[in-house]
Parts: structure tokens; C-alpha cells; sequence
């Protein structure tokens, strides 16, 4: 089969991967050797889709032994297969990075023959790149689930990062919708990655030549939708992932129908609105010191589709606001809608010269659109703004549009 | 207010601004400017002083290197408008140190900050969308056009990622050009430039960068809009994977 073709199929099976950032990792190139990673990941162009590409995102083989209800290249459906060698990735690697098109590679596969054979001919690829071809690039590897503890350890001495998708939002959805799946498959892995990077940061803590495992930590994705489970399910199982398994980021993936299945609900579209919620609330879990509990409740137990889930708080919590910009501590102005990191800081230092007015806001670029409901800038409250809580929810739906925002991105069941 | 004039160049910028510091005038009441040669001109023209330029710098390195890292990137915009509100930064740099990058409530520091976070943006964005092709003799070439002057920190970025071959950045819109040879890098001009042939490979693998770049857009999801403004049309004159559109 002709190399294009190749790509043809196993690109076009690997677009609906969420998980392609490649930030997070700091990696100086070798001497003489190509390559090197940047902290804060750089784009190389645009889809036409406006996704950002930064990585060679590529499986290595779509031709699956297992049956994922969800999956376009499950054994059962008669797609195209087709399989790269591992010498035919390094070098497709190699000449777009030497071209500037790409920060790295980022490999996903189906389960071909086996967990083993799969992962380890991805393991080779990895490998090959850093010792034949001295690659300093970025690497990020999936973890096929149920491959050995020995592959695994391999992988994260190669790659940047690593990730085992969890799939599904819980154990019984897995073993309904991806029987062929266990849930300590997925599970193992994890903890292994886990326990490895952690005496990895040790070791070179007391010496620079330690190996590193994995530095740019590791990731995973879950189908969004294709299962009962509750968002604030989906937030307490996220949170878990952070705190206990010190996972770098959860990716969703609202769920596309792509295969007629009596296990799968029926969709009129897929849950892009709902993805896109569950970001907005994984962010304020990750940085703005929120916890599942706060934005969610049992009596309310799902995202907000009207309000993205800070204003939802706020709107909640009139006893909040408003938020004083001229004392506020960094936290408490993190809490306003519509003041995010960048603003948040940009206050604090700009506070430090004089206080700042409403007009300062807009100087340092607050967007002030949603922020001016809920706060005074030093007991100033906002022109004419009425505070009153019962009608900022009217307001902000009706008034200067609380529309969501497109949703980024749609994202088919993970691969591999 | 007390007029200043300066030849033009970034050296003669920094150092009027020196001598104006030096001169003890209150900055928030001197105003200064490309000298025009008209008649009706008015202002103390600065000679340019490199010695002054760069014991500026060091001072200045001293105090704030956060500033100096803003004042690079504001030369690189090439701007001929904001030298007053430069002159205020710079001062109000020696002031507060690195916190003055904070200070945007203040006009002047929000123009310089703003427009060196410009050039910083494109210096960014052309790490990503420079794209080298192969010669026949086996060197790279990458060609680019963009608003600010970002060669040098953008050949350095590459001297690291790419020192395994060797390669020239050529800028179109300057005629300046980088060229590293595997160990060092230097700068120069060219007046006069056409691209050298193409090696054999080369062709084939845009053509698989390009099925690539095709396939991995979500066809139901395309979005010309949100792609053209994160990559505006002006890169793509370059860009392998717009070749033909
Ligand atoms: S999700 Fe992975 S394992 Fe399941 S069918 Fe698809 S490619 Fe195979």
C-alpha cells in the first residue's frame, strides 16, 4: 500500500483524539542530535477544521481485534485497514519535523494481533526515534490497555507523555459498551505511570542523569455521553484522577454515533454544548480552586446549559459579591465571571500603582461584559448597574448575551 | 514640553532616551520624535551615541531585565510613533523595576507593553509556521514575510531545534537573511535572491504533509472562519499546506 493511502486512513482515523497538546514538557536537545521541546507548546498550523495541529497525531494500525460499541474501527465494521511498520513513522517524523511542520509525534493504535504486539511495536517507534535518530522532539504515546508492566515502563522512558484512556465514565459502562476492555487493564497502567514518574522526580532530584519518565506527565480521555453517568459523576471521577493519580489533564469527548448499536442511546447530535461545559468546569477544578461539590450538587446533579458553570456558581452565591477589585485576594477575584488567570493577575499588579477605576479595567483588558454584575472598583459598583440578584440571571441570559460560546471541539470515542 | 528629535534607528532611539534621562528633563514633559528635516522642525536633535545605547541597556539590564526583554521586542515592531511613550516606560522602568510591565493603567506603558506583546505573538506564531524546504545540495531554506522584525530571536530558536543540518532563514519583506552552518549562526542581507532547485525528495514529502493536513480536519466540522483567524492569509504566500488554494 502506497504511503499516502496509508496516511489517508490511519490520520483520518486518529482525527477525533482530543488529547494533542503538546505543552508541558521541557526537553534540550541532544548535541548534534534534532530537536527539542518548548514549555509552552507551539501550534504549526490550523485544520480546517481550526483545530490547532502541533503533532504528527497518527495510529499505527486501525486494524482492531476488539469491538468497542462506539468505535468506528471496531472489528465488526468494514472500514479500510491498513498498518505503518515502525521505520515507515520514524522517518514520516523525522522529515516533517526537519521541515518545521510539527513539535513531535503523537501515537495511538487499535489492538492489532495483541495488547503486547501492538504496544510494543509503538514502543519501537519511540525508541528508535530517540536513539537512532536522536529525536529531542515531543512523544506522546497511548497505552493499549492490558500490555504488559514492562512495555509500559519503556514507554514512559521514551515518550513525553503517556496516557490510557479511561473511556468511559465508569466500570459498568465500560464492560457494557467495551466488554473486551477491564477495568484493571486500565486502571494498572495508570498506577504504574504514577508510581514511575514519581521516583523518577526523586532520582534526579538527587541526580541530573537520572531518567526521566514521562515529564510531561500523563493524560487521558472519556466518552462523554454514550453512558448514564451524571456530570458531577464525571467531575468527582476527574477530580479523583488529579489528586490520586496526579494526572495532568482529563479530555472529554462528546460522543459521536457512528455505529448502529442497541447498547448505545439514540442522539439527534453529539453533546458538543455538554462537552464543552465539562471543560469550562475541569478548568475551574484544575485552577481556580473549585471542587466537584461546589459546582455541582445531587439535587442538580448536571451542567447548566444557559450559564457556563462559574456564573452558574455565582448566581448561586449572592453572598459572594460583590467582589471588592481593590482588595480582593487573588482567589476571591477568580471567582468573578468574566475575570479569568490573565485578568486576575493583571488587577493585582496593576493595584499595586494606584487603585483601579472602572476605566483601568478596560485599560488592562478586562472584558467586562459579564465581571461588571459583580463587582465595585473601590465600593464603585458598574454605571447604572443594578446588583438586585433575582434580576442579574434574567439579565445576563437577555441582556448583553450570555450566548455560550461555540463549542471547540467535537471529539469522537478515544482509539487505541 | 521640550521637543527631542533622533536619526531614526533603534541605536539612536535608546540613546536619546539616555540622554534625555541623563539630561534630568521630566519625561512626562518632554516629547520625542523622528527628526523629518522639514523646515518647520522644532527640537533638540540627539546625536546617535552607541556608547550611550548600551550603558543604557546594561543600567537598564541591571534594574528591570523584564523591561529589557519588552524594549527588545518593541524594536522589533519597527514602529516610528511611540518613542515618547517609550521614553516615559523606560523611566518609569528605572522606577519601579519589573513591575512596571504591571503598571497598564498608565497610557505609555500600556502602548509599549502592548506593542512589544505584538511582535512577541508573531515571533511565537512564525516558530510554528516557518516551513523549511530542501535544497539540492542537501541545505534548507525557509522563507517568510512577517510584520515585525523577529529574525534573530527566531533563528535562535532554530539553532537550537534544527542543529543537525544546515539551513538559511531568508526574510523577503527585509532581504535580511540567517544562516546556520551546524556550529554557528550569523546574519547578513541579500539584494538580490531567487530560490535555489529543489531536491528530489522534497516534492513527495509535501505531498504527504499535505494529505495530512487535509485528513485530520473533522470534515463536518469545518470552520474556514476560526482557522483564517488563528492563521491569517498573509502566512500562507509560504505555507506548504496552502500551496494551491
Ligand atoms: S476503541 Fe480501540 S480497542 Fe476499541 S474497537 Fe476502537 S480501536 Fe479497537
Amino acid at each position: 500500500m502506497e504511503l499516502q493511502e496509508k496516511i489517508t486512513i490511519l490520520s483520518g482515523a486518529a482525527r477525533y483524539d482530543a488529547s494533542c497538546a503538546s505543552s508541558g514538557s521541557n526537553r534540550e536537545g541532544s548535541a548534534g542530535g534534532t530537536g527539542n521541546t518548548s514549555q509552552g507548546g507551539i501550534c504549526h498550523s490550523w485544520a480546517d477544521d481550526g483545530r490547532c495541529i502541533s503533532l504528527l497525531k497518527i495510529l499505527l494500525s486501525n486494524d482492531c481485534r476488539y469491538d468497542c460499541a462506539y468505535c468506528v474501527n471496531r472489528s465488526s465494521n468494514p472500514v479500510p485497514r491498513a498498518s505503518f511498520t515502525a521505520r515507515e513513522v520514524v522517518d514520516l517524523t523525522m522529515e516533517f519535523y526537519r521541515r518545521n511542520y510539527i513539535e513531535g509525534l503523537f501515537l495511538s493504535s487499535a489492538v492489532n494481533v495483541s495488547p503486547d504486539h501492538t504496544m510494543e511495536e509503538m514502543v519501537r517507534v519511540a525508541e528508535m526515534l530517540r536513539n537512532e535518530e536522536r529525536f529531542g522532539g515531543y512523544i506522546h504515546l497511548k497505552i493499549i490497555p492490558g500490555s504488559s508492566p514492562e512495555l509500559v515502563r519503556r514507554a514512559g522512558l521514551a515518550a513525553d507523555r503517556i496516557s490510557v484512556n479511561i473511556e468511559l465514565p465508569s466500570s459498568e459502562s465500560l464492560q457494557r459498551l467495551a466488554p473486551q476492555k477491564k477495568k484493571e487493564a486500565i486502571l494498572a497502567p495508570m498506577k504504574l505511570i504514577g508510581a514511575e514518574a514519581g521516583v523518577s522526580l526523586v532520582e534526579r532530584r538527587k541526580s541530573r542523569k537520572a531518567p526521566r519518565f514521562a515529564p510531561a506527565g500523563q493524560s487521558t480521555q472519556m466518552i462523554i455521553g454514550a453512558s448514564p453517568e451524571t456530570d458531577l459523576q464525571i467531575l468527582q471521577l476527574s477530580q479523583g484522577l488529579y489528586r490520586k493519580m496526579n494526572l495532568k489533564r482529563v479530555y472529554y469527548s462528546a460522543f459521536v454515533p457512528v455505529n448502529e448499536d442497541n447498547r448505545l442511546p439514540v442522539l439527534s447530535a453529539p453533546p458538543l454544548l455538554r462537552e464543552h461545559r465539562l471543560y469550562q468546569a475541569d478548568w475551574l477544578l484544575r485552577f481556580y480552586g473549585f471542587s466537584p461539590e461546589e459546582i455541582l450538587s445531587d439535587d442538580a446533579p448536571n451542567l447548566d446549559e444557559s450559564f457556563d458553570p462559574k456564573t452558574a456558581w455565582a448566581l448561586r452565591h449572592p453572598e459572594f459579591f460583590p467582589v471588592e477589585i481593590n482588595r480582593a485576594d487573588y482567589a476571591a477575584l477568580l471567582r468573578v465571571p468574566g475575570i479569568g488567570v490573565v485578568s486576575a493577575k493583571r488587577i493585582i499588579a496593576a493595584r499595586r500603582f494606584a487603585p483601579v477605576t472602572h476605566e483601568g479595567m478596560k485599560k488592562i483588558g478586562v472584558v467586562m461584559k459579564r465581571a461588571k454584575y459583580f463587582i465595585t472598583c473601590s465600593g464603585r459598583p458598574f454605571d447604572k448597574i443594578d446588583q438586585q440578584p433575582a434580576r442579574l440571571r434574567q439579565r445576563l441570559l437577555l441582556g448583553e448575551g450570555s450566548e455560550p460560546k461555540q463549542p471547540r471541539q467535537l471529539v469522537l470515542p478515544g482509539l487505541g | 514640553m521640550n521637543h527631542y528629535l533622533y536619526d531614526g534607528t533603534p541605536e539612536g532611539l535608546v540613546s536619546a532616551i539616555a540622554a534625555i534621562l541623563d539630561s534630568g528633563d521630566d519625561p512626562e514633559a518632554a516629547h520625542l520624535a523622528v527628526r523629518q528635516d522639514t523646515l518647520f522642525e522644532e527640537g533638540l536633535f540627539l546625536r546617535t551615541d552607541s556608547a550611550a545605547a548600551e550603558a543604557l541597556f546594561a543600567r537598564l539590564r541591571e534594574r528591570a531585565p523584564d523591561a529589557v526583554q519588552t524594549l527588545w521586542y518593541f524594536t522589533m515592531a519597527e514602529t516610528s510613533e511611540l518613542e515618547t511613550s517609550l521614553l516615559r516606560y523606560i523611566a518609569l522602568a528605572f522606577e519601579h523595576g519589573d513591575r512596571v510591565n504591571g503598571y497598564l493603567t498608565h497610557g505609555d506603558v500600556k502602548a509599549v507593553v502592548a506593542t512589544a506583546r505584538k511582535a512577541g505573538r508573531e515571533l511565537h506564531r512564525m516558530k510554528g509556521l516557518l516551513r523549511f524546504e530542501q535544497l539540492r545540495d542537501g541545505t534548507w531554506l525557509a522563507r517568510m514575510e512577517p510584520d515585525h522584525n523577529v529574525i534573530q530571536p527566531l533563528a535562535r530558536h532554530f539553532s537550537r531545534r534544527l542543529r543537525a543540518q544546515e539551513w538559511f532563514i531568508y526574510d523577503a519583506r527585509r532581504h535580511s537573511a540567517a544562516h546556520w552552518d551546524g556550529h554557528a549562526l550569523s546574519f547578513g542581507t541579500l539584494e538580490q535572491f531567487s530560490r535555489p532547485e529543489l531536491s528530489p525528495e522534497e516534492q513527495e514529502v509535501q505531498q504527504l504533509w499535505q494529505t495530512f493536513f487535509k485528513t485530520i480536519a473533522i470534515p463536518e466540522r469545518k470552520n474556514p472562519r476560526l482557522q483564517q483567524s488563528n492563521m491569517p492569509a498573509k502566512y500562507w504566500k509560504y505555507l506548504t499546506e496552502k500551496q494551491g488554494e
